[in-house]
């Protein structure tokens, strides 16, 4: 059974082989001149989140790169100022400031974390500047104004694909949730708990962490005491490799389903052997054929040396979804909010084709696949594999 | 039943891990007195030469343990001789100070140096483990248990049977009797530090290989679980703080066990208020050692203030209330507006930890109760904002108080520990009290500023608001200051004592100090609220209670316009050093070591 | 009724008992001095009395009121003053603050009233400062003044240096001074000569002899034996927490115990006190 999941496994891996030499999505043109266009980003480069504010960095630069060598937005070169904010609502807000009263800025994304940007928001919007969260999974995050715009995915999207993997694909009947207790677990709890009712299995243990949780035995100990027949995890991939070790440790073997954001090679390296086995429905995949996937990681690993994970894809969608907007629509701020509203079916690593909601503008129907780690690898899960734990 | 002795095991074995940590705290306790903030940092960097030595230098297990030991007692030589010696003579609160310095510029460059991302410190054991109760204990974890119980042993030894272990003995009873017989207590002051930085870096390097996982935000945490241990066992008490880890590790199990994931920390920081409350010298103090130190009348820098006539004061104010007219810029408004927001905390905490010498880690959490108490009652009970903000004030001056009660019976480096758990705990109850709270969520959409109707929503008008009541509330401070008040508060900060002999109830005067502090921090905390229109348990961190210490210090201590001024700088420098990002936190811990070294009484003196 | 009645204080610590077993009063106006080698528990007696410490047995009454175990703020609104043996001053206050500080409990906002409302009340008045505050505050402030005229030139040109200025001699009058400050009825002197010269001694002992004159009750602790047989009523010689001897000056300096208790200790007495002994006792 191993075997033909592998026999599949390579044969998908060739099929990319060929994708990979399609064009590049934007064509060879001049190189851009004259005053660059430019967005403001809000993010942490110092500080407990400085990491993901390296990745964004990653992630930017890249689209940038490729944005730059195909003409540049109307013939101007696109760049990014990016302001350290410690992830700090105090000092995002100032940086606010600074964003709206500084007219060369016709874009802004960021913050990170919730508190950072929604505090921001009023300045935003008062100023008539759009502020695009990518991370920004709050519900109430685009509800602060028609200048607050994000294609973190929804999730009441996400949430009930995970339900539907673990309970209809894999067949769980008793599941325990472990979600990190902050607002993006925590809504996320919320949704996932009922999807999972509703498609007809039983919740018997809810936990709780906190980000700077690293021991997790006792938990274990109480999920293991409700007896479920699986763990649904909202985590990031740091947690999630710690949980999974210590799931071996504590000679808990049930099934395992994560939600997307733990797609990262990160989870592998820190997890070793304890996380082969885990589901998780990705929204990225970097086997995935699709051209602009498969442009992504080309030039993600050319530039770097390193896999990308999906935070590192969100940063670089979100910058290649501006570039779009800024060329068909005009730099200007208002002119960039209607275009948001307008545009349609932008080439996007995560949703194949991006398109807002004008109502919530957010972007609903993300790409859906079914993984599994096996052998220390993320592999396209496959029925006939089940149960292999 | 048998879940509980699982919870058992698993609480020793966490505590197992923390007991690594609090040992050499509390040698360092032992000997300096001082709570080293910087232990943490000290794990950090045993944790990455680890790395180091084992992803690059493919060293086997016992060379490492070798080179992190070496190469973390050498940091602790370093920190020794650069951060803290020069120190001597000085306040007591300065080598305190100085080791949260030292942790920030540690954490920042292992940042710089290995970036911020998570990494795998494979363990090199054998993976071998053995089915006890539900769990299974492994290689790592009998490692972890022997390296804990061999240096605790050796250090007895070393303590109680070599010369230089008598030595630090003495240092650690009475410093100035140990000088006067002879003893070296620079050399003992070296040795102390070298070997527990090297059991701290050893402690990073094993933690590390337990979870397979390191990154350099992970300090904090260490310190402090390492420090409520080392209270929980009685600081400077060697084998208490083994008994103290365990007893940490059980009581989060437990709490875990009863309650859930989420409150664990608060089970450990409330175990750590009622132990010092109950038992100030920790579980095993024995009946013979010596009570707190005082540590008050050199607790402060004793300086005379720079003379600010009142004239000068207005002139300020009047150049600060007129500036929106000559420049518009919202950037700097705001930046100013942020200014004066933590000036009002500034002028909070400068009254408590300097006016009364209550040095509190914990006045994030005012700001805290501010901000929810303005949001909700605009929220939930429709109150107007402006009434809202004054609630806000009320409401962090009467909880502030009753929260902070607990702490009135301690002195000196206790005081700074409690305040630091009373504040986690304010979050973590935030964080779990769904139903008032909204929880991780936090609360949405809160009404901007507005007074009688008409809004305060442009840059200008939340700077003129905002410097309207600073203004108020720093001469309504000041006022009391040159009051019998002022003078009793400074009679407490300088010697409890005798204050006490002169009529001064120290609970009286520290709780109407919470009062006063309390009200401003609320009125700021509530401000920020509308302001920000999204608060939750995050807005208000840790992070923000050591920014106010800072800005109090760098003032100098009680001293009102100090305050402002040194909030402006705070807040105002890193906007100037934003293009220099990566360096900021590292800029920002040179300026407070530089400071506690060559101006200890702050820019403008301690009144 | 004697103003102040110590009987049976025991206090040990651990194995030690420091004061084991102390009876002593006080009549009013008069000035009973506490002698003995160091470590007789002379110290720990004061502590006991003015509510530092707690007694393990015994009672101390004040104006025929059980004051035992009470604590220090309460002591200090029954108007009963101390100094201390090494001098504790408000380092960061100035010298006038230092005094006022001492008539603290005399202020009418700082009587303990109710719990709460009473604190409340205070930080009101203190905010809003009505007349009757700035009066009270005025008087207290030239009566203040008037004390630390009585040390003359030794603090009166420094009643605005912050007391960690001042010299050692000179923080012990602080010390008086702020005692003074309270109007005491009774006043407790931990070894105020401690650390000064001839002159100074000379000048403290004049000081001391003064406020006696003027009716104050004073409990006195003294090494320097001149100057308390020259001041007492009455002495007490302590050693080993006990009472070894009480009487009148002339009749303690001859007492067999009490030479024996200061040769005995030679060594942890300190010659001072011995050499004092001897020149009283010729």
């Amino acid at each position: 059974m191993i075997h033909a999941t592998r026999r599949r496994a390579l044969a998908l891996g060739s099929l990319l082989l060929a994708t990979a030499a399609a064009p590049a999505a934007f064509a060879q043109t001049a190189k851009p001149t004259g005053e660059p266009v430019l967005i403001g980003v809000s993010g942490p480069l110092t500080g407990p989140n400085a990491q993901y504010g390296a990745q964004w960095k990653k992630g930017f630069d890249l689209a940038l790169d490729e944005i730059n060598a195909s003409g540049g937005i109307n013939g101007r070169p696109l760049a990014y100022q990016f302001e350290d904010s410690q992830s700090d609502p105090r000092q995002a807000v100032a940086i606010a400031q600074k964003f709206v009263a500084d007219p060369k800025i016709v874009f802004e994304i960021g913050d990170f974390s919730s508190p950072a940007s929604m505090a921001s928001s009023p300045i935003y919007q008062r100023a008539g500047l759009v502020q695009f969260g990518f991370t920004n999974s709050h519900p109430d995050f685009t509800k602060g104004g028609d200048f607050m715009w994000s294609n973190s995915l929804t999730q009441a999207e996400e949430q009930p694909q995970v339900a539907q993997y673990a309970v209809k694909e894999l067949g769980l009947k008793r599941v325990a949730v472990l979600h990190l207790n902050t607002d993006w677990g925590r809504t996320s709890k919320d949704i996932l708990v009922k999807a999972v009712r509703d498609f007809g299995a039983e919740v018997v243990a809810t936990e709780g962490y906190l980000p700077e949780e690293k021991d997790f035995r006792s938990t274990l100990v109480r999920v293991r005491d409700a007896n479920p027949d699986g763990l649904l995890l909202i985590s990031y991939y740091a947690d999630a490799a710690l949980i999974a070790r210590q799931l071996k440790a504590t000679g808990l073997n049930k099934p395992v389903v994560a939600v997307g954001s733990i797609y990262s090679p990160k989870l592998i390296e820190l997890g070793g052997d304890a996380v082969n086995g885990i589901y998780t429905n990705s929204q990225f995949f970097p086997e995935d054929p699709r051209p602009e996937v498969q442009t992504f990681v080309k030039s993600y690993i050319a530039k770097y040396g390193a896999e990308p994970d999906a935070f590192a894809a969100r940063a670089y969608d979100t910058v290649i979804l501006a570039g779009h907007v800024f060329r068909q629509y005009g730099t200007e701020r208002r002119a960039i909010r209607d275009g948001l509203a307008e545009i349609k079916d932008v080439p996007s690593v995560i949703f194949g084709k991006a398109t807002f909601d004008k109502e919530t503008r957010r972007v609903v129907g993300a790409q859906n696949a079914r993984l599994v780690i096996k052998d220390g690898k993320f592999v396209v899960w496959d029925r006939s594999a089940i149960p292999t734990r | 039943m048998t879940s509980w002795l699982d919870h058992t095991i698993n609480g020793l074995i966490v505590g197992n891990i923390y007991a690594l940590l609090a040992v050499g705290l509390a040698l360092i306790f032992g000997v300096s007195r001082l709570i080293n903030f910087a232990h943490g940092s000290v794990y950090v960097v045993g944790a990455y030469i680890g790395w180091v030595a084992v992803a690059h230098l493919h060293t086997p297990l016992p060379v490492t343990i070798l080179l992190v030991a070496a190469g973390s007692a050498l940091l602790g030589l370093l920190i020794e001789r650069f951060g803290l010696r020069p120190l001597q003579g000085s306040t007591k609160i300065a080598p305190l100070l100085a080791t949260i310095g030292i942790s920030f510029v540690l954490d920042q460059i292992v940042q710089i140096v290995f970036t911020p991302d998570p990494r795998a410190l494979p363990s090199q054991l054998p993976d071998w483990r053995f089915q006890i109760g539900g769990g299974t204990i492994g290689a790592l974890d009998i490692l972890i248990a022997a390296i804990g119980f061999t240096s605790a042993v050796l250090l007895f030894g070393f303590l109680r049977f070599t010369k230089l272990g008598w030595a630090v003995r003495a240092t650690a009873q009475d410093r100035d009797a140990a000088r006067q017989m002879g003893v070296d207590v620079d050399q003992v002051n070296r040795i102390v530090f070298a070997i527990a930085s090297a059991l701290g870096g050893l402690s990073g390097l094993l933690v590390g290989m337990y979870y397979n996982y390191i990154d350099p935000a992970m300090s904090f945490q260490a310190t402090l679980k390492g420090v409520v241990a080392e209270v929980v066992g009685g600081v400077g008490n060697i084998p208490g703080a083994i008994v103290g880890s365990l007893i940490l590790g059980l009581v989060e199990s437990y709490g875990i066990a009863l309650l859930g994931t989420s409150y664990r920390n608060l089970f450990a920081f409330i175990l750590l208020v009622v132990i010092l409350v109950l038992r100030p010298n920790g579980l095993f103090a024995s009946k013979r050692q010596l009570p707190p130190e005082p540590l008050t009348g050199t607790f402060i820098a004793p300086s005379k203030p720079v003379p600010l006539p009142t004239p000068a004061l207005l002139a300020a104010l009047a150049v600060a209330a007129v500036l929106p007219l000559v420049i518009a810029q919202p950037y700097l408004l705001q930046t100013l507006t942020n200014a004066w927001l933590y000036a009002l905390l500034g002028i909070s905490l400068t009254l408590i930890a300097g006016t009364v010498g209550q040095i509190s880690l914990g006045h994030a959490a005012l700001l805290a109760i501010g901000g929810y108490t303005s949001a909700l009652l605009t929220l939930d009970l429709g109150v107007p904002v402006g009434l809202s903000i004054l609630a806000a004030g009320f409401v962090a001056a009467g909880l502030g108080t009753l929260l902070a009660w607990p702490a009135f019976r301690l002195r000196g480096h206790y005081v700074t520990i409690a305040t630091l758990a009373i504040g986690e705990i304010v979050s973590l109850a935030i964080l779990n009290w769904e139903s008032l709270t909204r929880g991780p969520i936090g609360v949405f959409g809160i009404p901007p500023i507005s007074l009688f109707g008409y809004p305060i929503e442009s840059a200008r008008a939340v700077y003129w608001f905002t410097l309207a009541i600073l203004a108020v509330l720093a001469a309504l401070q000041l006022r009391l200051l040159r009051s019998h008040l002022g003078r009793a508060w400074r009679a407490v900060r300088d010697d409890d004592v005798a204050a006490r002999s002169y009529g001064i109830a120290l609970d009286r005067y520290k709780a109407l100090a919470f009062i006063t502090g309390g009200f401003a921090a609320g009125i700021s905390g509530g401000v920020t609220s509308h302001l920000y229109s999204f608060i939750n348990h995050e807005t208000f961190n840790a992070q923000l209670s050591i920014l106010a210490l800072t800005i109090v210090i760098l003032g100098g201590m009680g001293n009102v316009f100090g305050a402002i001024v040194g909030s402006v700088l705070l807040i105002g420098l890193p906007e100037v050093f934003r293009v220099a990002a990566e360096y900021r936190v590292l800029i920002y811990g040179l300026v407070l070591l530089l400071l506690i070294r060559f101006r200890p009484q702050g820019l403008f003196g301690t009144v | 009724m004697p103003l102040l009645e110590v009987s049976g204080l025991v206090r040990r610590f651990g194995g030690v008992t420091a004061v084991g077993g102390v009876d002593l009063s006080v009549e009013e106006g008069r000035l009973v001095s506490v002698i003995g080698p160091n470590g007789a528990g002379k110290t720990t007696l004061f502590n006991l009395i003015t509510g530092l410490d707690r007694p393990d047995e015994g009672k101390v009454s004040f104006d025929g009121a059980d004051i035992t175990g009470f604590a220090p703020e309460k002591l200090a609104h029954l108007r009963l003053a101390r100094t201390f043996q090494h001098g504790r001053v408000f380092a960061n206050l100035s010298v006038l603050g230092n005094v006022l500080v001492g008539a603290h409990a005399r202020l009418r906002a700082a009587r303990p009233r109710l719990p709460v409302l009473g604190a409340l009340g205070e930080l009101a008045l203190a905010l809003i400062q009505p007349g009757s505050v700035r009066r009270e505050e005025a008087a207290l402030r030239a009566e203040a003044l008037a004390i630390i005229a009585r040390f003359g030139e030794r603090l009166l040109p420094r009643q605005d240096q912050p007391a960690y200025s001042l010299s050692y001699a000179n923080r012990r009058r602080v010390e008086i001074a702020r005692a003074l400050a309270l109007s005491p009825r009774l006043l407790l002197l931990d070894e105020p000569t401690a650390g000064m010269n001839q002159t100074e001694t000379a000048e403290m002992q004049a000081l001391i002899a003064e406020l006696k004159a003027s009716g104050l009750t004073i409990l006195l602790i003294e090494h320097k034996l001149d100057m308390v047989m020259s001041l007492s009523d009455e002495v007490v010689v302590m050693d080993d927490g006990k009472v070894i001897a009480r009487g009148l000056p002339q009749a303690v300096r001859h007492d067999p115990a009490v030479i024996e208790a200061y040769l005995g200790h030679r060594e942890v007495g300190g010659g001072a006190a011995e050499k004092a002994l001897a020149e009283a006792a010729e």
